[in-house]
């Protein structure tokens, strides 16, 4: 599980991590049943506040996405409810939101805009190839 | 050593001052630390931050003011402080000639619960050169020398003033990953200092803004993100914030305001109430240290107001 963190952004690091793990999920790259690292790992791994990632996995677990198992550690549920994953697309809507807002305050047009965002998913479409 | 009240607070400051000659340079500054909490203690050069540090250790006597470091007053019992406490200084001078090993065992027989094979441990895990003079280690590696000597005697509170000072950014990442592992992971608490924010952000659980000798903000790391946001609305509603909400900052942005607020969920609420059309802006840390330290609140001439830059 490769997550990026981005120091100094507008964006809570706790929302950061919350965000690319259920991205993870939902994309299929972290399956069902599959484990994650420790609290203590992916804190260390990271260099974040343990109590963020653990607080960052009781909120990924209440919103069904992860289930935590006593003494076994946090694993991606087998279930995962579609309303769950419907939560964090709305964020993501909301952040389109604010850079389409942020695009019309540069001055560029709708078309710009869209065109950046498909050179956007080209090159990740790029680094996803290159990882596999 | 004192028995110790699981209750009682790391530490405790009371409305402390302290002069040097005119100069006032605290004012009353209260804070708390939780025991097992990363604490970071924020503000500008000068804004009074060793000089607490060094009171907290004894080091320096307040004016006034009442100080509890593990339940004792540094000032009576500066030895039973520091002998429970590590302490990293921030421009930490240790002999040079010495090598790492030497001033290991040098430092031993100082603290009676020094642990020897922990420090020895810790010099591994830090990457200290054991047998490399002091005086010709990096920056990096003195910093972690100094974390050595802190950790060694196990205890219960570690006061850092700013670590991460000289550090470079990969250093400063696996300073903040033994932080977390060997300091966090342990239920210690650490107290420590710093201007650079974003490299708080990651792992303090509280935060502490000094300005002119007081704090003038003390929150969790992630409350306080949540409580201090910009909003952007026309001038004329300004007085429609709501009474829960205060001003930091404002700035005036063609025909709207750009107003920083502390209380941001009740300013918003209020603003809805009134049906007032508005843009919430989420800030990073720099951004709201930046607000609470050099914000500029001119209710009646908005178009005058100005921002000066910070220097960090």
């Amino acid at each position: 599980m490769l997550l990026r963190i981005e120091k100094g952004s507008a964006v809570p690091i706790s929302r950061q991590i919350t965000g690319q793990i259920a991205m993870l999920c939902a994309s299929g790259k972290l399956e069902p049943g599959e484990r994650l690292p420790s609290v203590r790992e992916l804190a260390r791994e990271l260099a974040v506040n343990q109590n963020t990632i653990l607080r960052v996995y009781e909120r990924l677990v209440s919103d069904g996405l992860l289930e935590m198992r006593h003494g076994q550690g946090t694993f991606v549920a087998k279930d995962a409810p579609e309303s769950s994953l419907a939560v964090h697309r709305e964020r993501l809507v909301e952040e389109l939101r604010q850079l389409a807002r942020q695009g019309i305050s540069l001055g560029l047009s709708a078309d710009q805009i869209h065109e950046l965002l498909a050179k956007a998913l080209e090159q990740l479409q790029k680094d996803v190839r290159c990882e596999i | 050593m004192n028995p110790i009240d699981k209750n009682m607070a790391a530490i405790d400051i009371q409305a402390v001052h302290k002069s040097f000659r005119q100069n006032e340079v605290l004012r009353g500054m209260s804070l708390r630390v939780e025991r097992g909490h990363t604490f970071a203690f924020l503000g500008r050069n000068g804004a009074g931050k060793t000089t607490t540090i060094q009171m907290l250790l004894g080091l320096l006597d307040r004016d006034e003011g009442s100080i509890r470091v593990l339940g004792l007053d540094p000032e009576k019992e500066p030895l039973a402080v520091r002998a429970q406490v590590g302490y990293l200084a921030e421009d930490q001078t240790m002999y040079g000639w010495m090598k790492c090993g030497d001033i290991l065992r040098f430092l031993a027989p100082f603290y009676p619960t020094w642990d020897h094979e922990l420090a020895l441990k810790y010099a591994k895990d830090f990457e200290v050169p054991l047998q490399q003079k002091i005086k010709h280690l990096s920056k990096g590696q003195n910093v972690r020398l100094g974390l050595v000597m802190a950790l060694a005697h196990r205890p219960e509170l570690v006061i850092l003033d700013d670590p991460a000072l000289g550090l470079d950014p990969i250093m400063r990442k696996q300073f903040n990953r033994d932080l977390i592992t060997h300091l966090q992971g342990e239920g210690r608490t650490v107290f420590y200092s710093s201007h650079l924010l974003y490299e708080v952000e990651p792992v303090a659980d509280v935060v502490a803004i000094l300005k002119e000798g007081k704090i003038v903000r003390q929150a969790a790391t992630e409350e306080l993100r949540r409580d201090v946001k910009q909003i952007f609305l026309p001038r004329e509603a300004m007085a429609m914030l709501g009474e829960e909400a205060s001003l930091l900052d404002t700035r005036p942005d063609g025909e709207e305001v750009a107003v920083t607020v502390e209380g941001a969920a009740g300013a918003i609420e209020a603003l809805r109430r009134e049906g007032v059309e508005h843009r919430v802006v989420d800030l990073n840390l720099d951004e709201i240290f930046e607000a609470y330290v050099t914000g500029k609140v001119d209710e009646g001439e908005i178009g005058k107001t100005e921002r000066i830059a910070i220097v960090t």
